[in-house]
Parts: structure tokens; sequence; C-alpha cells
């Protein structure tokens, strides 16, 4: 037997020494596919899938009548998933090839191909055009890791209309990120409101971004998409503003003598705002891709300056309401005194002329607001006295910010003779002559004469302006509503309310206002003529309409830059605004406010 | 014994062997085709499969056929036949990865150094066979190094480390089995661990400079070239050898100053003609050390395809992931996942269920060729089967060995279950010849 001729035994030992080793190994089988299981699932879980981050579709922002203004639209972004293999050198290679073809600038692939060095993801390129879709398209068969994913993108579909109320929304500065980084749901990626309602409403109008889950293999190559978390879209913001009067607010504006300028229409009844417009103006789609979109030149000369709250202008005539009501409350004049107009004002070191060479004769109270004579509000100035119009500008509101929930909005400048004593200096004759006119120092912004308009309408009340009424989750909930809130209440007579409204309609039915008379519609206003020592004048014209019962359903202030003529530049705009609001059937149905407010 | 002769039935055939066999290669051809599932060449590799198949088994049925003794009368034919196809490899073969080991033949290629292993234990078998009767003496183990030294040259030459790593304990088991002195085969394996160990740890030195930062490392270092470093170690190792025999007397152990100057010899030697190998390898061949030391280098590090391994294996729990779902080897993450880390794709699809079967079957067959080896008809075939239950142990321990982290990351592959046309046909063959063994046993006579 093969026992005698071989030593079998060691072939035993060899068995043994295996054996032993098959248990060995069978314990370390254990240990790594039962015991140690959920580790190794967790690794492999994570070595398959990447996540990509998807933008929530932002809030959308709804004008009163429900058209949306600021609304979100699916974009195409590359993506970028980190390979086996890659190196600076390769993704250098990589930037160029794709900066080449997409004509894009290459800084921006560099930085976003160097951050997956650390084997993340990284976006490359955003609000992909439909021509370099097809480009990247045949780009991946070269470049494996490159991917395109849908994303949901801010999108403004009426351009600049309303921009300077809605703002804009772009790319994180190191400052933001310093205040977001707190925040769970931004990531350096974000795009957070820069300006305007997007802004100041950031975190409702943000929503929950989600992510998809993508099982890639180990070339970084996109093989499915596993999951997707579904995004919460941001909460919706529903403006006071309406579509139809802010058209004609800024179609009025553009047609205007030189384009330039501001509306606001305020419901005097609430102080929501109707319409606010300011030109130039910009389209904030622009700045959703920033600088590596194709508008990165115009984005550089974006007029962000907020005509309407942040231009401060002489009042001029304008501000003869102001006068007249305070002389009218006071008593220094009777409605039917006269002053003579010889179409100039002797003070004696100098002639104050009035805007009407030839002048205009006797005037009283009424053909004097009407017809917006000089030298009739010299005299009621000089009879009122200047303490009394400063005192009665800050009644009114001037030099004081409207608190309106916009950043940047100026005081204006409170001018008078206790400005002037603070700063030590003196007030002479003169300046109460052109203080009387709403000229020299005196400077307000068309929000501000905007108010003054309303509170003539309403008989005394200053509100809040704004603008969101009511912010509404997704569900449709409303999550916040905004009151009406009164500023200050400004107490005269009714006879006086009663005169500066007959007046002021006047104005409109004969006198310097008449291109903003309506049929059928009461119209009160005034005109104005900011002089402006740099160029041509300012032209400004504020007015309050209503069909038949008090309160007015809307205040306006129209101020062309420019403009020459409150009468021809601005009034016609007005007029258009004014239409617009009235001629509109739910205007009245719509009402902010319950029933006690309409009594006010 | 544990073998019941009564058992043995007139088979000519080892029916079990042939049934594990099969289900291996099942199961290997299974996880072949899932992992190869998003490859570039995976029709091609599958059709290397399904050819390999037939042609192995018709090779296995065509040498069952035959009486093994013919190989121990034919052997000069059989290993003159190995060494030309190994020299003419290296004349007409064609590169692969780093090595001339392939003839590209117009349908497939053929790797000759999986057939050498055969060759070798063939020859060797025939010469310890002959030599049984002074079996105990050193020139008998010197006699078997003669031997197979040619065909160590020839695959240095091409070269292909993986057959080296598995063909070299195949000689000293089958030396051991034929029952060669103990202490002879020590100084063998511990001359050869240290000639290759030097080398390595150069190279490993190497691969990774963070290890030159440490004074010590980064003078083991200079020790890789001739020069007065060479004097210092070898008079360090003789002086380390006679204090501890000084100690020893001193103790009074009694233990022969043989075995101290044997040892030093041993380590001496050993360090020498690491040396002189580590200066006589060609540049390519060591970087093929390299690759082989770490296969698929890549920025990630060389630990990377073992952890990737073993995160594919450990995500597969106790039922797996699932034929054709495995996350880890289909994505491309496991590397070399359709040869040899092929285990790891059977681990994470069919869970630890699919790694003890498969692990169970092997120890199976290596058991079933223990038995054959005892119920051989003469020596030659007992040396054969010891030469082949060797081959399967090495491949065995190597691989799972590495798989779970316990041996060192080599490129060797599973036979029967990682892909490679030539080794499977090779491991057919010698399952065909340990057949013919079990076919003329002495029991049947």
């Amino acid at each position: 037997m093969i026992e005698k001729q071989s030593p079998v035994e060691r072939l035993h030992l060899l068995w043994i020494a295996l054996f032993s080793a098959g248990i060995l190994f069978a314990l370390r089988v254990i240990n790594l596919q039962i015991l140690m299981h959920s580790y190794y699932k967790e690794i492999s879980d994570r070595n398959r899938t990447q996540i990509i981050p998807q933008t929530a579709p932002r809030g959308r922002i709804f004008t009163r009548d429900g058209t949306a203004v600021a609304t979100s639209k699916p974009s195409f972004s590359m993506v970028y998933f980190p390979q086996e293999g890659q190196n600076l050198k390769s993704l250098e290679k990589m930037a160029r090839a794709l900066s080449g073809s997409l004509n894009l600038s290459i800084e921006e692939f560099r930085t976003a191909l160097y951050k997956s060095v650390k084997g993340l993801p990284v976006k490359l390129a955003e609000g992909i055009s439909d021509k370099n879709m097809f480009l990247i398209s045949e780009m991946r068969t070269i470049y494996s890791g490159i991917n395109i994913i849908t994303e949901s993108r801010r999108f403004y579909p009426f351009g600049a209309f309303l921009s300077h109320m809605t703002g804009y929304i772009g790319k994180m500065e190191a400052r933001d990120w310093e205040k977001y980084s707190k925040e769970r749901d931004y990531t350096m990626d974000s795009r957070i409101g820069k300006s305007g309602l997007e802004k100041a409403f950031e975190k409702s109008l943000k929503g929950k971004d989600g992510g998809v889950y993508l099982e890639v293999d180990s070339k970084g190559r996109l093989m499915s998409i596993l999951e997707s978390r579904r995004w919460q879209p941001g909460s919706d913001i529903f403006l006071t503003v309406d579509f139809r009067i802010q058209k004609a607010a800024e179609d009025g504006l553009a047609g205007s003598l030189t384009g330039k300028g501001a509306v606001v229409a305020v419901d005097p009844r609430s102080g929501a705002i109707l319409a606010f417009a300011s030109t130039p103006d910009y389209d904030p789609n622009m700045y959703v891709l920033g600088a590596a979109g194709p508008d990165a030149e115009r984005l550089k000369q974006a007029p962000e300056f907020n005509c309407a709250i942040q231009g401060t202008y002489a009042p001029g005539s304008a501000f003869k309401i102001v006068v007249a009501a305070a002389a009218l409350e006071l008593n220094k004049i009777k409605p039917e005194e006269t002053f003579f107009c010889p179409g100039f004002y002797d003070a004696g070191s100098r002639i104050f002329r009035c805007w009407e060479k030839k002048g205009h004769g006797n005037m009283n109270f009424l053909n004097g607001i009407a017809h917006s004579c000089d030298v009739y509000f010299y005299n009621l100035g000089l009879k009122t006295g200047a303490m009394n119009i400063e005192k009665f500008s800050k009644m009114f509101r001037l030099g004081e910010l409207s608190n309106v929930a916009l950043a940047g909005e100026k005081a204006g400048n409170l001018f008078g003779p206790t400005r002037r004593l603070a700063k030590m200096s003196y007030w002479f004759i003169g300046d109460t002559l052109n203080l009387s006119i709403g000229q020299g120092e005196l400077l307000a912004t068309p929000m501000q004469l905007a108010q003054i308009a309303s509170a003539v309408a309403n008989r005394g009340t200053f509100w809040k302006p704004y603008f969101v009424d009511r912010v509404a989750d997704a569900d449709g909930n409303t999550v916040y509503k905004e009151e009406p809130e009164i500023l200050s209440k400004v107490s005269l007579r009714p006879s006086t309310w009663d005169l500066l409204r007959d007046g002021l309609e006047k104005a409109v039915l004969e006198g310097t206002g008449r291109p903003a008379r309506i049929a059928g519609a009461r119209v009160f206003g005034k005109t104005g003529t900011a002089q402006n020592p740099h160029g041509k004048d300012h032209a400004w014209f504020v007015a309050f309409a209503e069909t038949d019962v008090e309160p007015s359903r809307i205040a306006v202030c129209v101020l062309v830059e420019f403009g020459e003529h409150g009468a021809s530049s601005a009034a016609p705009i007005a007029k258009q605004v004014i239409e617009a609001a009235l001629g509109d059937k739910n205007s009245d149905e719509w009402l902010v406010n319950s029933g006690e407010q309409k009594k006010n | 014994m544990v073998f019941q002769r009564a058992n043995l039935k007139k088979s000519r055939m080892d029916w079990a062997l042939l049934a594990a066999i099969v289900a291996v290669l099942i199961i290997g051809t299974i996880a072949i085709s899932s992992s190869v599932f998003f490859m570039p060449h995976q029709s091609k590799i599958i059709k290397t499969q399904i050819m390999a198949i037939p042609i192995g088994f018709t090779v296995l049925f065509a040498i069952w056929s035959l009486n093994y003794q013919v190989f121990q009368d034919q052997w000069k034919l059989v290993y003159t036949i190995m060494l030309l196809a190994l020299i003419g490899v290296l004349f007409f073969g064609v590169v692969e990865r780093g090595a001339r080991s392939w003839y590209r033949l117009p349908l497939f290629s053929v790797q000759p150094s999986e057939f050498a292993r055969i060759g070798v234990i063939l020859a060797l078998a025939n010469y310890l066979d002959k030599r049984f009767g002074r079996i105990k003496e050193l020139s008998t183990v010197l006699g078997a190094i003669v031997l197979v030294f040619p065909v160590f040259f020839l695959l240095i030459k091409q070269p292909d480390f993986s057959a080296v790593l598995v063909t070299l304990p195949i000689i000293l088991i089958m030396l051991f089995c034929a029952g060669a002195d103990v202490f002879h085969l020590s100084v063998i394996l511990g001359y050869s661990l240290i000639t290759a160990l030097f080398p390595i740890a150069w190279t490993i030195v190497d691969l990774n400079p963070e290890l030159r930062n440490s004074a010590a490392m980064n003078m083991f270092f200079r020790f890789s070239e001739f020069g007065i470093n060479t004097a210092i170690f070898v008079a360090a190792v003789s002086g380390t050898a006679y204090f501890l025999w000084v100690l020893s007397r001193k103790l009074y152990a009694k233990i022969s100053g043989v075995y101290f100057a044997g040892a030093a010899l041993v380590i001496i030697l050993g360090f020498l003609s690491g040396i002189m190998v580590k200066s006589q390898m060609k540049e390519y061949q060591q970087k093929r050390l390299e690759v082989f030391l770490s296969p698929d280098a890549d920025p990630k590090g060389a630990g990377y395809n073992l952890i990737q391994a073993k995160v594919a294996m450990g995500s597969g729990g106790f039922f797996g992931k699932g034929i054709f779902s495995g996350t880890q080897s289909r994505l491309g993450f496991v590397p070399e996942r359709h040869t040899d880390f092929i285990l790891a794709v059977i681990g994470e699809e069919m869970g630890f269920w699919g790694t003890m079967i498969v692990m169970v079957l092997y120890i199976f067959i290596m058991r079933r060729l223990i038995f054959i080896a005892h119920i051989a008809r003469d020596r030659f075939g007992y040396l054969t089967i010891c030469g082949i239950f060797g081959m399967f142990m090495i491949y065995f321990l190597v691989n799972f060995g590495m798989l779970l982290g316990l041996s060192p990351v080599a490129g060797v592959p599973l036979p029967l279950l990682s892909y490679g046309g030539s080794n499977l046909v090779a491991t057919l063959t010698a399952v065909g010849v340990a057949q013919s063994v079990y076919a003329r046993r002495y029991a049947l006579a």
C-alpha cells in the first residue's frame, strides 16, 4: 500500500494546516460579511451614489390680479463627477476644452473643476443654452464624468417689469456667506435675494432644496437615478401692486419725454402700493446667471438706483398743497382774498418771477392753486410764515422715511428756518419765497409726494406704504399677512380739506393739470416743476382720483426727470395710471381692508 | 484510516470531485458574466470563458482516458515540450500587462506558464519517485532545485511573478510529501524567503517614500547595494549568531553549533542573492514587481483595491445583493473583479452563503485529492496528486487570505473561478491527471 511507500502522514499535516486556515478564513468571513455588514454596506452605498443638490423653485411673486411677475422655470446645469485617476493636469485640459467649445470663461471651469479633487461632484455651468446642450452631449463621449441635470431657475417673465420692487437674486458673496452659512439649507452655490422683495423675503421665498441620488460607476459615469428627494417650493408672495396699473405706469414712463423717472401709486384707503415704477430699470433675469451668463457686460451698468424712493428732488409747485393747507388751516388767508400777479414779485432786494411771465392777474385761492400762480403763493407764504410752512411740511412727513420695506430709502430734506438755525445760518425773506413754491433746499422723493396726495385724498391719514398683501406657502396657507399701519394723522378742519380738494380738482379741470382730466371721474391733481441747476427741470404731477364717492381709490405721484413741465410730461402718465386703476372693475371688490377702513 | 475501502465503488471516475469542479465552474461563470457586464470587452471575455470550458473538459477526459503512468515514462518529452514552449514565448509571445507570456493563436491566446506548472509537477514527481531511496539526502533536494531551475529562470524572464509565487511552494510541498529532510526544506524555504524578501521589501520602501522618513528604514534601504554596508551586515549577522551560540553554551542548551552557523549562512546568502536579484532585475521586471505588489497602483493609494474588495464582500451581507446586482463590482469599484478579485463579486452578490459554499467546495476538492493520493496505485501517482493538491492549496490560501486581509495583496487567481482561459484549461488538465490516478487505483484491480 501507498502508506508503506510514502510518508502520507505529511500530507495529513498539510491537511490539518489547510483545515485550520479554512476555519480562520470562515471566522474572517463571518466578521466581514455578517458582523461588519452594516458598516461596509454604508461605504458601498456612499461609493456608488452621488448627491446633486437641486435648487427648489423659489416662491412666485404675484400681482394682486394673479399675474406672476417672478416665477421659476426648468434649467439645465452641467455637473462633473470626480473620476478615478483624475489629476490637476487632466482637469486643466478639460477646463480648456470646455471653455473652448462652449465659449465660456475658462476661470469658472477651472475653479469648479479643481474643487472636484476632493471627490465631490461640482456644478460647472448653469442655464445651458440649447446650442451648448448639443455640444455638451458630444463632449460627454470624450470627457466622462460630465453630466447634465435639470434644475429650477428664477425667471421673470416680464423682464424689467416691476424690477425695482421684485429685486433680483444672485450668487453669494463672501459677506453673504458669513450670514447664510449658519442657515442649514444654504450652500456656497445657493442664489440669494440681493435686492428688493427677493432680499426682504429671502427666507420665505427660498423653499427647501431637494437632491438627486445618482448611481455612478467608478469612473464617475451616471448609471441611473436612484432617488429624487423632492424639493419644497418656497412661499408665494401676493403683492398689492396691480398688473394693469403698473403696466400703465411703466408704459407711461417709457413713452415720456426722457423715459426717466418714477411713478408711485398708492391706495389712499390703506397705503397699499398699486404701482411702483422707476426708470431706468433692469431685467432681473440677467442677474440669475451672473457673470457666467451672457449678460455679464450689461450687468456692470445695471441701474439699481431706485428713483421712487432714492431720488430726491425739489417738489416745486407740488409743494403748494402743503403751503395752502398751512395758510388755510391757520386762517392766514381767506379763500376769496385775491392777490394781483403781474408775472413777478418784488422782494425789494430781488425780483421773484412767476412761471407765467405775462402774469395771472387777480388770483383768489382756487385760481391760485389751479393755475399754480407763484406770485399768489409768494404772498401766501409770507402771510403764513416760514416757520408754519416748515411745521406743516413736517406734519406732511417731508424729510421723513415712509418706512416702505425696501432698502435704501432716502428721507429727502426738510427746509425751513429751524433747520437753518440748526446749521448756524440765517433765514432770509427770499428763502421764504423759495419755500412757498417748493424750491430751494427742500427735497422730496416721489414716494413722499405720493404719500401727501394720499393723505389729502383720505383727509389726513398717512399710511405706511406696503406692497406685500400676504405670503402663502406652497399649499396655499397664508403664513404672513400684512395689515395696514397708520404712521401719523394730520388733523385739519374739514373746510380746509374741502378747499384743498376743490383747488386740486379745479387745477385738473381748468388749470395746469388739464392733461390729466378724465371724463366720468373726479381727478384732483397738482403739477410741479423742480428747478434743476444741472440741466432741464424735473416734472412732477401728484394726483388722486375717485369715481363718485370718497375716499379716493388711487393717489399717484409721477416724476419725469428732465421732463421740463409737469403738465406736459408728468400729467399724461398720471392720467393713464388713474384710468387703469378706475377702469379696473375688480379694484373695488378687491379691498385689503374690512368695512371700517372703507368708512375712513 | 478515515477512508473506508468498502465504500469504494468500482467507478473509474471520481464523480464527487467532478461534481465539485463543475459546481465551482458554474458559480465562477455566473460571477464572471455579472462582473464584466459593464466592462468594455465583456463579450470577448464571456466568449473566451464559454470556449475554454469545452476545451478544458475535452482535455480532462482525454487525459483521464490515458494511463497517467505514461507521463512518468515520457517525462523527458513532457519536460522538453514545456521548456520549448517557455523559451518560444520569449521570442514569439505577445506582451500583455508588462509580461511577455502569451501565444496569440487565431481564436484565442495561450499562456504556457499556466501549463508549465503541470509539467513541473509531473517531472518532479518522477524525479522524487526515482530518488525515493535517497530522499533524506541533501543531494535529492539540490537535484530537485536543479531540475526546476530552468523553468524558474524562464518564468522570471517573462516575467511572470504570479507563476513563480505559486510554483515554488508546490515544489516544497512535493518535497515535503515525498519525505525530504525537514531541516533541508527549512533551509531552502528560509533561503528563498530571504532572497525574495529583500527585493520585495526594498521595492515596498521604494513605492512608499513616506516610509523612508524613519531613520531605520532609510538605513535598511541603503543596504540594497553592494558596498561597505554589505560587510557591516555580514559581520552583524555572523556576530549575532556567534553570540547566540556562546549564550546557548552558557545556558547548557545542547544545540549544535551547526545550526547557528547554518542559520547565519542562510541569512547571509539570502541577503547576498537578494542584492544580486535586485541589481540584476531589469527595469520592466522591477515595474512588474511593483504592479504585482500593488496591482493597479493609482492615486488613491495601493490599499484602495483591497479596501474596495472588502467593501464589496462586507456589503454583501448574509444573503448578498443578488446575482447581477452587486454595485461594488458591477460599477467598477472592485479592480480585477473578474480575475483575482472574483471572490469579492461572489461575496457581494451571493453573500455569506456564496462565500462559504465556494470555500467548502474548495476544501472538499482538496479533501478528494488527498483521498486520491491515498489510493494511488504507485508513488508517482501519489506525488503527482500531492503537487496538484499543493497547487490548489496555494491558490486557495493566497487568494482567500489576500481578500480577507490575512496575506499580502498578490495577483493570484482562484482556479476554476477566476476568468482566464489558459488557467481554466490547465486546471482541468490537472483534474484530468487526478481522475486518471483515481481510475487506475489499487482497489480497482
